[in-house]
């Protein structure tokens, strides 16, 4: 406190952090408490409540007593309602779920959760840079919402703060409460359209003979293995319960593994060039289900194959700072 | 943050209004209509029935375009509404015969609700129909406080919140059911009363308006400043109440109860009229016995206040009992007759005093003012100038007039013929049928042309005494008029009514009237259940009036004394306020977090069960349901089947079940899981059961 003091702009940012939970600063889950939660009127309270000021006023001249009964009993319940709109965002416990992965120009979805814990919470919007969705709660159950935002950047998307607001019950009052998770999702570089084939074996190339790679045909089945590609489940066997396989085919890993190297692309591109070229040859060993490598200026990844090595692949490319 | 981007956001918070849906069509239409019903009774019969169609029509179009409901209101343009509207309140300036009042802006205001919920397309126009409703809830009470007219204004409260739910819930969710809307608002209504309680008591109220208008108050019936033929027999035929009295001690017999108010000493050979008034009149405080009482006058619209003869004291505000130093609520004039200093235009309690009896000394001058001979009516003046001939003493003359009217066949009627010309000779000579203003009217004319001082006093006579309650309630159909002589410097009253229908006094006004006179109907119920069922519910209004509608600036105040409150600061009253608020909403959170607590019960007595049951050897598997688990438990232990039966299914409602606003079934079903779980003995007992 005493250093907080001291420093008059540490004040303030403490001071900003709480009223307005400006930094990702908040740990999972956050249950709304009245130090989180402000209330105020809505347009339609602010209009109702000047009515009734009106009413007071000419009540009070020609000493209309049932004109003040009347007037005081709306007050009473515009009181009532304020204390419903806080007890319907009070105790509401929110956790962060899970944010998607997208490339650019798609739709990043966030989720989140809310518990409501033993009450059944009307209403509730949920709302984070721009999106916003209006859900009720069930009384002891967690109602997951998805946010969804367009990745405008590669890169990390951060949620951003989350408003959760209510007018519950008669929409006088207007409750809200700002949350702000360290939650974000991961914008994909954009893949080049049309780009090149993949690079042959070796430092760039492939040992087999070009066109091979893409049509293979069915070998049989093998013992599935994590990290082998779900579209190769054969899941006419999962679903009859006989057990996890993976279809073999022809030159599957056999084709070598292919390296996709930054140093290796022509002079003439620039970075996002790059990126996009790489992205679309990480998707393309994926899609012929071919083991790859790759290596960034001061990152690389090793050979590998499946879900995870196509993830790790593209979360590479996508934080590759923007001047190396 | 810069001022740009604060703008931006407001930019981007007014977004274009969402549209009405049918249902909060529905449900503002439903509000509109409680809202105008009670209003309409009090509005000319053109725009009651106007205002009344336009919502009707809405609603009924609603029905009709169910597919389409916005294609209804669509189809008027809005400024064919505004032309409309402009159309409307020319119309009601030109009933009224002017717009700026209070009257013809509550009219203009009724048929306003409908034109705009006509057009009401979008949720703003929505709100703005809920505010004008809530306006319009208290404007009923312009023209009646009455128990009836509060009762009447309820549905509408409630009807407002129900409304206001349907406006804020989105067009996505599902509607409530509207008795589960009602309850709702109903009991958030019921929490926010002990707030309005509050503000009831302690708001403060106005000594006295701080607007107005003279023509605010139009065509109140009651007694007036002028008397014609026909005048007071018109105010017969109304039932209304004008007063009632409280008496401290035994109410005075009927022949006692001469309410006096304005006195008339102007006569223009047709009509009576009140000359200049001196406010510096002397109280009579002796000579007859002492009647203490409180008047509770309703509004009259007119400044004199009605005390028996004779008013002993000025009369004192009631809060103001037992104090002294209380300025009085009216002076007395010359004519005895009491005047408040602004019209009573809203009801009024006051303590007065009267010695009751029928003579008081006049004043100099009145001898000469009201013994002026009027023009016309020359049979009177002969008749009176034969008695004069015949009678020295004035005393005797009066004597002999009265013997007079009590021997000719005068007839006691509410609707004696119409006389145009030289109506008391008409009335002496030709009809002899008329109404005690007759009576008076042609005694004091006679008497004036003999050159005896005379004037009329109108009033009210008699009154009924309410069982239920002990008190006395006036009418306008007890208006009266009697007259004074003034015989050796005393004005004297003499009341020529009673000579010729001497049950008029006595026994009331319907009594002396022959069978098929139009009296008001409740004045002629005598004895049966519906007189006594309607002088229960005028007992009943009588309170309301003195402690609802008459809570007025006066009445709090005497209440803040009585409560000490006046010793505070209004800072610390506001501060009192403020934590009897804080105090309200903790109760009602703290009531609220109760029934959130009850359902938690439950999940605390099963966590419970689960436990010991473990302890016991049979752990719940992750994925088991209450219900299968306990028929688990009951198959391990069959000796406790029931108990288990009754814990796993209460549990199971209790949790899952649709309870919400159930608390009763709630409380049943928690009681049942305790009890049952009460049965069940101690885990290690539990284990040493060999498996059945």
């Amino acid at each position: 406190m005493a250093l907080a003091l001291a420093d008059p702009r540490a004040l303030y940012a403490r001071v900003r952090q709480r009223a307005f939970r400006s930094a990702p600063a908040d740990r999972d889950p956050v249950v709304l408490r009245h130090s989180r939660i402000y209330i105020l009127p809505s347009r339609r309270g602010l209009m109702l409540i000047a009515t009734l000021t009106l009413m007071l006023l000419t009540s009070l001249n020609y000493a209309l007593s049932l004109g003040l009964t009347i007037t005081f009993l709306l007050a009473g319940l515009i009181s009532a309602a304020l204390l419903h709109t806080f007890r319907n965002l009070a105790g509401i416990e929110v956790k962060p779920l899970a944010a998607g992965d997208t490339f650019v120009g798609g739709e990043l979805s966030f989720s989140v959760a809310l518990i409501g814990g033993s009450a059944a919470r009307a209403s509730v919007t949920v709302a984070a840079s721009g999106a916003a969705i209006t859900a009720d709660v069930p009384a002891g159950a967690a109602q997951t919402v998805s946010l969804s935002r367009r990745a405008e950047k590669r890169g990390r998307v951060p949620l951003g703060r989350i408003t959760l607001s209510s007018d519950y019950p008669l929409g006088l009052w207007r409750g809200w409460a700002y949350v702000h998770f360290p939650l974000a999702g991961i914008a994909y570089p954009g893949p080049e359209p049309s780009a090149p084939p993949l690079p042959r074996g070796g430092h760039g190339t492939d040992i087999h003979a070009p066109g091979r790679s893409e049509d293979n045909e069915f070998a049989g089945l093998r013992e599935y293995q994590r990290g082998d590609p779900l579209q190769r489940v054969a899941w006419k066997a999962v679903a009859r319960g006989a057990g996890w396989y993976t279809k073999a085919f022809d030159g599957v890993g056999a084709g070598g593994p292919v390296h996709l190297a930054w140093s290796a692309l022509p002079a003439h591109l620039d970075v996002e060039a790059r990126l996009a070229r790489l992205t679309a040859w990480v998707l393309a060993a994926e899609r012929t289900a071919r083991p790859f490598s790759l290596s960034l200026p001061g990152a690389s990844l090793p050979v590998g194959q499946g879900r995870e090595q196509r993830r790790a692949a593209l979360t590479m490319l996508a934080l590759y700072p923007e001047r190396a | 943050m810069n001022w740009a981007s604060v703008l931006g956001r407001l930019r981007m918070r007014a977004r274009p209004p969402g549209l009405l849906s049918p249902r909060q069509v529905h449900w503002l239409g439903l509000l509109l209509l409680a809202v105008q019903l009670p209003q309409a009774v009090h509005l000319p019969i053109w725009i009651a029935v106007f205002g009344v169609t336009l919502v009707a029509l809405r609603l009924l179009l609603l029905r009709r375009d169910r597919q389409r409901p916005l294609a209804a209101p669509a189809r008027i343009p809005s400024w064919s509404l505004a032309l409309f509207a402009v159309a409307i309140a020319f119309a009601i300036r030109q009933s009224y015969g002017i717009f700026l009042s209070r009257d013809p802006s509550v009219a203009f205001l009724f048929v306003l609700a409908g034109i705009k919920f006509l057009e009401a397309r979008t949720l703003r126009d929505g709100t703005l129909l809920a505010c004008l409703a809530s306006f319009l809830m208290i404007t009923p009470f312009f023209y009646n406080q009455s128990v009836l007219a509060a009762v009447a204004a309820l549905p509408a409260v409630l009807l407002l919140g129900a409304a206001l739910e349907a406006l804020s819930r989105e067009p996505a969710q599902p509607a409530l059911a509207l008795r589960t809307a009602l309850v709702r608002v109903a009991v958030t209504i019921v929490q926010g009363l002990p707030l309005a309680a509050l503000l009831f008591f302690l708001f403060p109220r106005l000594a006295g308006p701080l607007w107005g208008l003279p023509s605010d108050h139009m065509g109140r019936s009651g007694l007036s400043d002028s008397m014609r033929p026909g005048a007071i027999a018109e105010l017969s035929l109304s039932a209304e109440v004008a007063f009632r009295v409280d008496f401290d001690g035994p109410v005075p017999p009927p022949a006692l109860r001469y309410w006096r108010g304005p006195v008339l000493t102007r006569f223009n050979g047709e009509t009576w009229g009140t000359g200049p008034m001196r406010l510096d009149g002397r109280p009579v405080t002796e000579g007859g016995p002492i009647a203490r009482y409180a008047v509770l006058l309703e509004a009259s619209d007119r400044p004199w206040l009605f005390a028996l003869d004779l008013a002993a004291t000025l009369p004192l505000p009631a809060s103001a009992e037992g104090r002294t130093g209380v300025p009085n609520v009216a002076r007395l004039s010359r004519d005895q007759q009491l005047v408040a200093g602004a019209p009573v235009t809203q009801p009024v309690r006051y303590i007065e005093a009267s010695v009751l009896r029928d003579h008081y000394p006049s004043y100099p001058g009145d001898g000469e003012t009201n013994a002026v001979a009027a023009p016309g009516n020359p049979k009177a003046a002969a008749f009176a100038g034969a008695l004069r001939a015949r009678y020295a003493s004035d005393r005797e003359l009066v004597g002999a007039l009265l013997d007079w009217f009590r021997s000719e066949p005068f007839h006691y009627t509410l609707s004696p013929p119409y006389l145009e010309r030289d109506p008391v000779d008409g009335f002496l000579f030709d009809t002899q049928r008329g109404f005690c203003e007759h009576f008076a009217s042609a005694f004091a004319v006679i008497l004036r042309d003999a050159g005896i001082p005379a004037r009329i006093v109108t009033g009210y006579q008699g009154g009924e005494i309410n069982p239920n309650g002990g008190y006395l309630i006036v009418r306008q159909s007890d208006a009266h008029a009697w007259t004074e002589v003034l015989l050796d410097g005393q004005w004297q009253r003499f009341d020529p009514t009673a000579t010729v229908a001497p049950s008029r006094i006595e026994r009331g006004l319907a009594a002396a009237l022959p069978a098929g006179e139009p009296v008001p109907l409740l004045a002629r119920l005598d004895g049966s259940w519906l007189k006594s069922m309607q002088l229960a519910w005028d007992a009943f209004n009588h309170d309301w009036r003195r402690n609802v509608v008459g809570f007025n600036y006066e009445r709090q105040r005497d209440l803040w004394r009585r409560l000490h409150l006046d010793r505070f600061a209004p800072w610390q009253i506001a501060a009192g306020v403020a934590a009897i608020a804080f105090v309200w909403a903790s109760v009602i959170l703290g009531w609220l977090a109760l029934k959130r607590r009850r359902q938690e019960r439950a999940l605390v007595l099963w966590d419970d069960v689960c436990r010991r049951l473990a302890h016991a050897g049979l752990p719940r598997l992750p994925y088991e349901g209450p219900l299968a688990y306990a028929r688990r438990a009951a198959q391990r232990w069959p000796q406790y089947a029931i108990a288990f039966a009754a814990i796993g299914e209460s549990f199971a409602v209790l949790r899952y079940g649709a309870l919400a606003g159930r608390d009763r079934e709630r409380t049943a079903l928690l009681a049942t899981l305790e009890r049952a779980i009460e049965v069940l003995p101690l885990p290690a007992a539990l284990r040493s059961v060999p498996a059945g």
